[in-house]
Parts: C-alpha cells; sequence; structure tokens
C-alpha cells in the first residue's frame, strides 16, 4: 500500500480524494497554483507544493512541475483526479518512467479511450452496438455528405481527440452539416489539438445511461450499476441519479456485461466508466468509455456502499478487487446536483467572487461533497463546480424529498449558483415521474423557465 | 447574517491588534499574516525611507516579518530597495554545480546580470538560474539540497542604483 500520494488536481475532487487518503493512513502532498492559496485542498494535506501561476497550464496541467513536486516529496503514486491529466496519456507513461504509480488505468488504455474512433472501432469488433456513422475521420464534405445520407438525418458531427460534451454540432440538413464541419474542425483544432471529426446519427430525446465498471490488475472486473445523467445543459451535466428510472433488472444485466466487455477490450484497470445512449425504443449504443474517476461517482458509492477512489487506490497498489458481480447490489436510490458558480438567469455565466455565507445542508440521506467555505474567493480560472450535493432515499421519490429539502437549506451568498434552477427541477412533475430526455433541460430554459 | 459579520469583523480586528502589538515589540515596518482565509498586511509609512520589498510566507498561519536592517544573514542593509529572486519551478536547490565544486556565489559577493545564481534540479535536468540584477547579494535564503517549490524566495539581492 502506498505510503505517500501526491494529489494532482484541485477543488472538490481533491479534498475527495486527500479525504479518502487520510481514511487509509496515506500521506497526502497538494500541488496548487498561485491562485488556489487558500484552498481547502491545500489545507487539508500533509504537505503543499505551489508549482506555478494561475492558468491551468502554469500549473495543473504543468507536467514538469507536477512531476518535480512528486520527486521533491517522494511520493509513491499520483492520483490525477479528473479533467487537466487525467486522461492525458502522456503524463500516465512519464509518471511510469519516474517510477510513481498513476493511479489510473494503464496509459495505453487511456490512449485507446481518447481516440473516439479507434474506441468505436474497439467495440464494434467486441460485439457491442455503436451508434450508426463514420468509421473514420471525415475526409471532405462529400465523405460527410455520404454518410449522413447513408444514416439519414438528423446527424451530429463530433470531434475525434474530443469528449465532454465540447465541439459538437447537431445538423439537421446537408446546409447545416457543411458550416458545422468547418466550425467542429476549428474547434476541435483549438480544443483538442486535432482536426479530425466525425459524423454519427444524432438519436431524438435520448436518455444518458452510463455504467460505472472497476477493474483490479488481475483481471477481474466488476460493474457497479447505472447512472442516470439524462439532465444536462449543453452537454454538460447537472443532475445524475443511481439507479436510473429507465433500466429494469434485465436491461440492467444486458447492459452491465457489456459495459465489462468494452472494459476488458480496452484492458482496463481501476475506475472508469462506459457511456451509453439509450433511445425511446428501448435500443441503447456505446458512445464512449471515460477512463478515470467522474464527477458523479457519489451516486454510486451511496447505492453500493463502495468506496471508489479507495478502490482506485487499492487496485493501484496492485490489490485484488475481493468481490465478485454476484456480491455487487444496488440498495436505495441516489441523486446528485451539481451546484456551479453560474448565474441560470443570465445565460449561465459564471460567477467567481468571495462567498460571504455557507451553510451546507445536512441530516439523514444527505452528503455535501465539497471545497468551499465562508470567507473563500472562487477563483476564476478553474471550473465553476463549487459543492456536489447527493441525497440517498429508500425509494426514488423519497430522494427527492430529501433533496428538495436540502435545496432549501443550503445557504452559499452572495455569488449566483443553481441552486435556484436544481429547486426547478425537483419540484417539476416530468422530473418526478421520470420521463426525459437529454433536451430536458435545454426545452425547459427555451420555454423561458429557467430563472 | 447580523452576528455572523460581527464576529468575523471581531476577529480581523483582534489579529490586526496582535500584529500592531508584533511590529512594535520587534521594531518591524511591514508585517504579513494569514489565517484561516483571511490574509492582512501592515505597512508602515516612512517618509523619505525607500520601502522595503517583501516577499510574503503565503498559505502559512505564521507571521512573516522584516525588519530593517536586519543584520542576522551578516549583510549590512542601510535600507533601500531589497529585490527577492524567486523560484521559478519546482525543484532542488543546489548552490553549487557539482558537490564538491565552491558554489556559484556568497553572501556578499557581487552579482552581475545574467550571473547564474544556482541551479534548479527537477527530472533530473539541471537548470541554471541567471539573475535579473546586478548588485550584492544580501542573503541566501535556502539550503544546498532542499527542495523549494513555485515562487520559493531563493535570494535577497541589494540591487546597485
Amino acid at each position: 500500500m502506498f505510503s505517500k500520494i501526491l494529489i494532482a488536481n484541485r477543488g472538490e475532487i481533491a479534498v475527495r480524494v486527500i479525504r479518502a487518503c487520510k481514511e487509509m493512513g496515506i500521506r497526502t502532498v497538494a500541488v496548487y497554483s498561485e491562485a488556489d492559496r487558500a484552498s481547502l485542498h491545500v489545507r487539508l494535506a500533509d504537505e503543499a507544493i505551489c508549482v506555478g501561476g494561475p492558468k491551468p497550464e502554469q500549473s495543473y496541467l504543468n507536467i514538469p512541475a507536477i512531476i518535480s513536486a512528486a520527486e521533491i516529496t517522494d511520493v509513491e503514486g499520483i492520483h490525477p483526479g479528473y479533467g487537466f491529466l487525467s486522461q492525458n496519456a502522456h503524463f500516465a507513461e512519464i509518471c511510469a518512467s519516474c517510477n510513481i504509480t498513476f493511479i489510473g488505468p494503464p496509459a495505453q488504455a487511456i490512449q485507446l479511450m481518447g481516440d473516439k474512433l479507434a474506441a468505436k472501432d474497439l467495440m464494434r469488433k467486441a460485439g457491442i452496438p455503436i451508434i450508426p456513422g463514420s468509421m473514420a475521420a471525415v475526409r471532405n464534405k462529400e465523405d460527410a455528405l455520404k454518410t449522413a445520407r447513408r444514416i439519414q438525418y438528423p446527424v451530429i458531427v463530433k470531434a475525434a481527440a474530443g469528449g465532454g460534451g465540447r465541439g459538437m454540432r447537431v445538423c439537421h440538413n446537408d446546409v447545416r452539416l457543411i458550416s458545422a464541419l468547418m466550425t467542429c474542425q476549428a474547434e476541435a483544432e483549438a480544443s483538442f489539438g486535432s482536426r479530425d471529426v466525425f459524423v454519427e446519427k444524432y438519436l431524438e430525446e435520448p436518455r444518458h445511461i452510463e455504467f460505472q465498471i472497476l477493474a483490479d490488475s488481475l483481471g477481474h472486473t466488476v460493474h457497479l450499476g447505472e447512472r442516470d445523467c439524462t439532465i444536462q445543459r449543453r452537454h454538460q451535466k447537472l443532475v445524475e441519479e443511481s439507479p436510473s428510472p429507465a433500466v429494469d433488472g434485465k436491461l440492467r444485466r444486458k447492459m452491465g456485461e457489456l459495459a465489462i466487455r468494452a472494459a476488458k477490450a480496452a484492458g482496463y484497470v481501476s475506475a472508469g466508466t462506459v457511456e451509453f445512449l439509450l433511445s425511446r425504443d428501448g435500443t441503447f449504443y456505446f458512445i464512449e468509455m471515460n477512463t478515470r474517476i467522474q464527477v458523479e461517482h457519489p451516486v454510486t458509492e451511496m447505492v453500493t456502499g463502495l468506496d471508489l477512489v479507495k478502490e482506485q487506490i487499492r487496485v493501484a497498489a496492485g490489490e485484488p478487487l475481493g468481490y465478485k458481480q454476484d456480491d455487487i447490489a444496488l440498495e436505495g436510490w441516489a441523486i446528485e446536483c451539481r451546484i456551479n458558480a453560474e448565474d441560470p438567469s443570465n445565460g449561465f455565466s459564471p460567477c467567481p467572487g468571495r462567498i460571504t455565507d455557507y451553510q451546507p445542508p445536512g441530516g439523514r440521506g444527505v452528503r455535501v461533497d465539497s471545497y468551499v467555505f465562508a470567507g473563500y474567493d472562487v477563483p476564476p480560472f478553474y471550473d465553476s463546480l463549487l459543492a456536489k450535493l447527493i441525497s440517498i432515499g429508500t425509494t426514488r421519490e423519497e430522494a427527492i424529498r430529501i433533496m428538495q429539502r436540502a435545496l432549501d437549506e443550503f445557504l452559499l451568498e452572495p455569488i449566483r449558483t443553481t441552486i435556484p434552477l436544481h429547486k426547478q427541477i425537483f419540484s417539476d412533475p416530468t422530473f418526478w415521474r421520470g420521463q426525459l430526455a437529454t433536451n430536458y433541460i435545454d426545452r425547459k430554459l427555451d420555454a423561458g423557465e429557467g430563472e | 447574517m447580523e452576528k455572523r459579520l460581527k464576529a468575523s469583523e471581531r476577529e480581523a480586528f483582534r489579529l490586526i491588534e496582535e500584529m500592531l502589538q508584533l511590529m512594535e515589540s520587534r521594531g518591524l515596518v511591514e508585517l504579513e499574516m494569514e489565517h484561516q482565509g483571511l490574509r492582512i498586511r501592515l505597512k508602515k509609512a516612512t517618509p523619505g525611507h525607500a520601502p522595503q520589498v517583501v516577499e510574503y510566507v503565503a498559505g502559512v498561519p505564521q507571521p512573516s516579518a522584516t525588519a530593517p536592517g536586519h543584520p542576522a544573514e551578516g549583510s549590512a542593509a542601510e535600507g533601500g530597495h531589497r529585490i527577492v529572486i524567486k523560484s521559478p519551478m519546482v525543484g532542488t536547490f543546489y548552490r553549487a554545480p557539482a558537490p564538491d565544486a565552491p558554489p556559484f556565489v556568497e553572501v556578499g559577493q557581487e552579482l552581475e546580470v545574467g550571473q547564474v545564481v544556482c541551479i534548479l534540479e527537477a527530472m533530473k535536468l539541471m537548470n541554471e538560474i541567471k539573475s535579473e540584477v546586478a548588485g550584492l547579494v544580501a542573503e541566501i535564503l535556502v539550503e544546498s539540497g532542499a527542495p523549494v517549490e513555485f515562487g520559493q524566495p531563493l535570494f535577497v539581492v541589494e540591487p546597485r542604483s
């Protein structure tokens, strides 16, 4: 087992990982940018090293600085969290060459799943249903148009090296497709360093169902059930729940098996997520695999009783999982709301600034994963996630009621957050009925209800 | 909410009082303290006396203090600007190019622009750090072989006018 780990991240996930390490008796090293000196993860860690200026490239994405920090503090492992370097195969390789354990999957698996086209191809060969579309990067306009006519509109243009909902455009006709190609290629180059885009069938109003998988280095792989992340705004998740109201036991077994097959095909080790789109007629398709711990991992933890970060650390230390698929049971219902520093009434513009009052909710069935506190200055350089509010109930209805109660208690002033929007979602009968599709939020906001 | 505001105000005043006492008792012109997310910096107005440049030790709830003409590091400082050379990277600080070689600079030594002052080792690469100022090496703040972080003060230099 590790005696010391460096957490190459910040914000709530850094706090999350530090907490798991503390409980395991592992010493922690935090890295921070100049903008994060007062941040909670710095205070909670046993040691802290300033690695650079405020911008991510200067600090949290600065591989030499982070490796150097790992060396001078003599750590045995690095946990990359999510975002930043967590899906950077190059970083994983450098860790290995410096004899530091990267707490995540092998670099090869990161590389493979990071290329969306290669991942699709791998899944197709493994007999996992994939969304109809191009199997290679679009060569030219004619190529794209031919694909679109074959699979039929509507289609979506996606960046091959992309992910996280960025660099995507939905098109309903040839004219739109051609302009989308150019925009997506430019965006893809700017965000992901590659102009490669591909065309896929766009499923109208699908549900986003993802399966959490966990694999050790000895070939044991299990799935921990699904998460329904259908409530999104512009492809960014807002609310997640486990289990999914749209998945029954039979479907769970079927999709779960395929998720495990996908992970094995990728040679996966550690915690990962296989994402599917579930269409109204019950057909589902693989879209991508995320080779990291995810923001919404707490809902899986609440219904399975497992600590996913501890499992990642155990697996990285070479330990076997110690349990089989039959040992995994989903109990109860968990829902998570992402509390972002964004103003829903102003186009979700980011709201950095000082938090003067912070009083998170509590009581039975409430979990808050956060890194903010009263007096904290939310810096403008990073993502806007302030806190994750999770409710757990015996039934979905109970989880919803607990969430409503918790949202009402949540005091976070004066910056604008998504709390008001969540209150609206949780009082919406459509949400209660569990009848949603991924355009739910965008439709709701268009209808002028997003105040 | 009223009560809470007052409590944090009281906390701030208490901290300021403590700092004022510390400054008086030690003859300091400048003091910065950080405590539970609150950072306070106090600076005496000294007309006709060039301000000291202070680089604070951040993130640690301890007072960081400077005094004019502080003799501890053995250099005569008659007031005037002092420049702090801070580490541009994370690494291990070495004063000499090799274990048995003489150090690049010593306290009291004259420094030229572009002169190598130390080596910062990171990922097995030795990076020579060059001075961007000319002047007198007043203090060397880190021991050879010690780890340093980004922004950590390494040398205090009294620049030539």
